[in-house]
């Protein structure tokens, strides 16, 4: 079902309101359990041989020295495990991923592909007897570019699939007619872009521990998005039924969309426990969390689109390939999202659009905040600022002119209800006085000539779920107990972002009980209601109104129950703040206790309720603008200040919304300027497999960020009106800062990141 | 492995000498233990100098400062005396990997880690530095330019030990500065770096001056002929333009992930014009 009921305005009592988060406590004194703190009793520790070749197939592996290693428990290689072609993504049957992995295979694909595994009783003498195995290879040709994969007669790095390296069939969306469009037009830019290989760079890395009971039942702690999908996919794999596979996740140190894969170690770690008959842990080095871990979709686009002289974009034509590297992953959906992202954004009724994902014998890339869409805007933002300066117009007056609006059909297929992109970008030029901006010195400090700055503006709207790609579902079950707190049960994971908070905000607001007396439980999949996982910026849409509605039932069983013991009847009743009290008559009340507990002959309540919520999706939108020093002496790009304006609906807590967006802009200025995971490309070894020589932006280096947020266009979906925010903020920062960048010094690049290298290089050719 | 943590530093020659295998000196930790966790390094014995008193202090004399090799780098900054000297020395120090960095790392383990890239080096040579080394054959005292000799290797001789670094006392009318280039502000490895120092005259003309060049060449490059452009002129545009040419010159770079031979050449005149600038300025405050 999908809620398009009118938006309730009400007043809130606990909805909008930064509440404490219910985990910060525990972080911050060092409490919480992180999956890496279990630790069980003769627990050994996992660690993967990893191939340090870029595509071979193993002619030979030889483990009895590893085997015969004093402490060495169990060695695992594609000889003794299941052989069972599965998902690399735990979204088994949707448009998403694909399904091209073995567990251990007799081929290797990337350099640092895992190619055995050794359970031991420390981490040294496991990683001592990693390098007793013997393997002996027979190199195959490798490809490390898609271009080169694309080839005809490119060494296959897969059997299954379409062929010719492909991941999936072409993307293709056509509407209207191009070449009448193009006919129409009064000029045409076109241009090629490209974007290198961010890494979410998580602050945990990947860790998983497996434990069998005696009933062989296997409970799994692993630090995962999607708790469920893994608990599917290990059992598909593995051969068990769902009870026999419970998934724990408590906190989570981040995922940014990379941990939504089942990966290759959490299966090597439930076979080697299973093995062992011991627990095992297996946890990434850094190192192993960029060789092994997901990095976002290299991609090349080229973009060609037909302007009228007013400004009206009149044909756009569009090709995007994705670097899937060795495997599928999240290759299809990315490459299905990012292409069909390109129909929207700024509005044109001829579009033709085609995006591919080929596998290259490189690190997997896989889902990542953003998900295909940072890619394809980037380019389009970009064009839109080459567009107006063509047109002697000023970007935003052009953008301005172009955001797509109400009614338009969005990238899932469907008109989208609220649209807020318009009103984002006039709120911005306003608070900024943008036109004066526009008119300012670019070398303001005459002590500092070499220092020149520029204004940039970025937009952006990306979905709060996964649909059409994904038919999603949020669940939520609220049980009131008979003191009168609340216990919400969800499968939604913590990533970090507050997101059990807002659950609870939503039940104790809809409910009428305090925020303090809602209890969350999440994270066990024995215990909670089945849940898709923690992606595509949904939890606050989607669980959230699933929570919603479980709320309003239990609310409506309270009011039963009060009513029998007030003797009134229910609909004479209202609750608010934890107090139920007769409408008409507020000196009698009880409070939800005294209802729920028990009384001489009555038993005490147990009132428990679901809420099964299945939507369509809706859009949130962003311009961001922002200010860039650049010294045109060493290349060095300061971003100074940014103001992000942003619409998602409701809020449900600022802070934490507030939160995702400055930690999207901090994350999306590292993957424009400094951050790129480098990959040989005559060896495809990893270059920069660590957090010394892959740049993250650090607290120093974060900008001035005056958030504003905006709930000017709330969908009727959401819970009050609520959308997503994780996502949005990163797409919008790219394109902002590449602008500015223009504005300051006069120079265009189309990709990222972009290098002080890369400044240097293109202000000496413009200055020759 | 052994741990060993002598409370004389003549102990510690005297285990040094005597190590029968590969030993290694701990004063901070913050490259050896990274180096031994990386598995590039594993030492039978490391010798903790911490405990011995002498080293950890900064003593001020007639003839300048006595850096003992156990001083964090942030205590260095914490020495108003040593600042107001030498801020160009302090300010290298200071840039070392992050603040909790800096509360264990030390200028002599930066120098005998003997990277290109040490971001303390390059103020050291430029201030004209000197190491006061104890080994079994007894002192002596070196320029500080002379300990590394290539990436990861030392003029050091088996079993000797740096105990203090030496710097002189300050002349009137000096100043020296620090830069490095990083792609981004803290916790970062130098690109390439510049250190200057200088002395003038009553007229704020240069005197003296030394130009010292990081991540540039296998070791911190002293330019010589870049000091000569800058003595004699009063650090104007001109002189700024020949220094920034002469040092872009004298670079022999690498190239690598972290940068270019191009770019390293064009940012070591930058910032050598930079740093320059800084130092003459603090010159003519004192």
């Amino acid at each position: 079902m999908n809620i398009n009921t009118p938006i309730e305005e009400r007043e809130f009592k606990i909805v909008g309101k930064s509440v404490k988060r219910d985990d910060v406590l525990e972080k911050v004194t060092g409490e919480a359990e992180y999956t890496g703190d279990v630790k069980l009793a003769g627990m050994l520790h996992g660690k993967i041989k990893r191939a340090a070749i870029a595509h071979a197939r193993i002619k030979s592996i030889d483990v009895s020295k590893a085997l015969a290693y004093p402490g060495v428990k169990a060695v695992l290689t594609h000889e003794n495990v299941p052989r069972v072609l599965h998902y690399g993504s735990p979204h088994p049957r949707s448009a998403s991923c694909t399904k091209d992995q073995y567990i251990l295979d007799d081929k290797v694909r990337f350099w640092g592909e895992g190619v055995a595994a050794v359970a031991a009783i420390s981490e040294e003498i496991a990683d001592e007897a990693l390098d007793l195995i013997e393997v002996e290879y027979e190199a195959l040709p490798a490809v490390f570019e898609p271009e080169d994969a694309a080839l005809p007669g490119a060494p296959l790095i897969h059997d299954v699939g379409p062929g010719g390296n492909l991941v999936l069939d072409p993307v293709r969306v056509n509407r209207g007619d191009v070449e009448a469009g193009f006919a129409q037009a009064d000029f045409i830019l076109e241009g090629t872009f490209s974007g290198g290989r961010p890494h979410p760079a998580y602050m945990e890395p990947n860790v998983c521990i497996a434990d069998w009971d005696g009933s062989n039942k296997l409970t799994f702690w692993t630090s995962t998005q999607t708790s469920f999908m893994v608990r599917g996919i290990l059992a598909e794999v593995l051969g068990l039924p769902l009870t026999k596979v419970r998934v724990l996740v408590d906190h989570m140190g981040g995922g940014f969309g990379a941990k939504q894969d089942c990966f290759q170690h959490e299966f090597l770690c439930a076979l080697l426990a299973k093995e062992t008959r011991r627990p095992v842990k297996m946890e990434f080095t850094r190192h192993e969390t960029f060789v092994a871990g997901r990095a976002r979709h290299p991609c090349k686009v080229w973009l060609k689109q037909g302007f009228k002289n007013d400004g009206t974009l009149v044909a756009r034509d569009m090709k995007l390939v994705y670097d899937s590297g060795a495997y599928g992953s999240h290759g299809p959906g990315v490459t299905i999202v990012g292409t069909t992202a390109a129909t929207s954004l700024y509005r044109c009724e001829n579009v033709r659009l085609e995006g591919r994902c080929v596998y290259t014998n490189t690190p997997i890339n896989g889902a990542f905040r953003g998900y295909g869409v940072v890619q394809s805007y980037y380019a389009l933002d970009i064009q839109m600022d080459e567009a107006a300066e063509r047109l002697g117009m000023d970007p935003a007056d052009l953008k301005l002119k172009n955001v797509v609006r109400a009614g338009d059909i969005a990238p899932s297929g469907h008109p989208i209800v609220g649209h807020g992109l318009e009103i984002c970008l006039q709120h911005g030029i306003d608070v900024l006085d943008w036109k004066s901006l526009r008119n300012r010195d670019r070398t303001p400090d005459p002590k500092r000539p070499h220092i020149r700055k520029g204004w940039g503006i970025g937009c952006e709207m990306h979905g709060s779920s996964a649909y059409p790609g994904i038919k999603e579902q949020g669940n939520a079950t609220v049980k009131v107990n008979e003191d009168g707190t609340v216990t919400l049960l969800t499968g939604a994971a913590g990533l970090g972002t507050g997101a059990h908070t807002a659950l609870a905000q939503i039940v104790a607001e809809e409910l009428g009980v305090r925020f303090e007396d809602v209890g969350v439980i999440h994270g066990d999949t024995d215990v909670v209601p089945w849940d898709i996982g923690a992606f595509a910026s949904h939890t606050t849409y989607l669980v959230g109104t699933a929570a919603k509605m479980a709320a309003t039932k239990v609310r409506a069983s309270v009011l039963e129950r009060a009513a029998m013991k007030l003797q009134v009847k229910a609909d004479e009743l209202d609750l608010s703040e934890g107090k139920i009290f007769v409408t008409a008559e507020p000196g009698r009340f009880m409070s939800v206790a005294e209802a729920m507990g028990p009384s001489r002959g009555i038993p005490a309540a147990n009132i428990v309720a679901n809420g099964t919520y299945e939507p369509t999706k809706s859009y949130s939108f962003a311009a961001h603008f922002t200010e860039v020093h650049v010294d045109t002496e060493t290349g060095i790009v300061e971003v100074k200040r940014v103001v992000p304006v942003h619409d998602i609906g409701r809020v449900i807590h600022p802070i934490a919304a507030q939160g995702q967006i400055e930690g999207g802009i901090q994350q999306g200025i590292g993957h424009t300027l400094t951050e790129d995971y480098v990959i040989d490309k005559k060896t495809g070894r990893s270059l920069n497999a660590g957090l010394v020589d892959y740049k993250m932006p650090l607290s120093m280096d974060m900008p001035d960020i005056e958030t504003i947020i905006l709930e000017a266009a709330p969908d009727p979906g959401g819970p009050w009106g609520a959308k997503g925010v994780g996502e949005d903020p990163i797409i919008a920062i790219g394109p902002s800062i590449a602008n500015a960048i223009y504005d300051a010094i006069g120079v265009r690049f189309h990709h990222y990141p972009i290098t002080p290298e890369d400044i240097l290089k293109a202000l000496r050719e413009k200055g020759a | 492995m052994r741990y060993i943590r002598p409370s004389s530093l003549e102990d510690a020659v005297g285990l040094l000498a005597n190590a029968s295998g590969k030993a290694a000196i701990l004063a901070g930790g913050s490259d050896l233990l990274v180096r031994m966790k990386g598995g590039f390094i594993e030492p039978d014995v490391i010798i903790d100098i911490k405990a011995i008193d002498a080293l950890g202090r900064i003593i001020e004399n007639d003839d300048g400062f006595v850096i003992g090799a156990a001083v964090p780098c942030a205590v260095l900054g914490e020495n108003t005396a040593l600042r107001n000297a030498w801020p160009g020395v302090v300010e290298g120090a200071r840039l070392i990997g992050s603040k909790q960095v800096q509360g264990r790392c030390t200028i002599v383990g930066n120098l005998c880690n003997a990277s290109p890239a040490a971001d303390s080096v390059p103020a050291l040579v430029a201030a004209g530095a000197r190491a006061l080394v104890r080994g079994p054959a007894g002192s002596r005292t070196i320029a500080v330019e002379t300990i590394p000799v290539g990436p990861g290797k030392t003029s050091l001789a088996p079993g000797e030990i740096i105990e203090a670094i030496l710097l002189d006392k300050r002349q009137r009318h000096s100043g020296d500065a620090y830069q490095r280039f990083t792609p981004r502000t803290e916790m970062d490895i130098a690109v390439v770096s510049a250190a200057v120092n200088l002395t003038l005259n009553d007229q704020g003309v240069v005197e003296k001056a030394r130009v010292a060049l990081g991540a540039a060449a296998p070791t911190v490059l002293l330019v010589e002929e870049a000091a000569d452009i800058l003595v004699g002129s009063r650090v104007d545009d001109g002189a700024l333009e020949r220094l920034a040419e002469a040092c872009s010159a004298a670079c022999r770079p690498i190239d690598d992930k972290r940068g270019t031979v191009e770019f390293r050449k064009k940012v070591a005149g930058v910032l050598a014009k930079r740093v320059a600038l800084t130092a003459y300025q603090r010159a003519g405050q004192k």
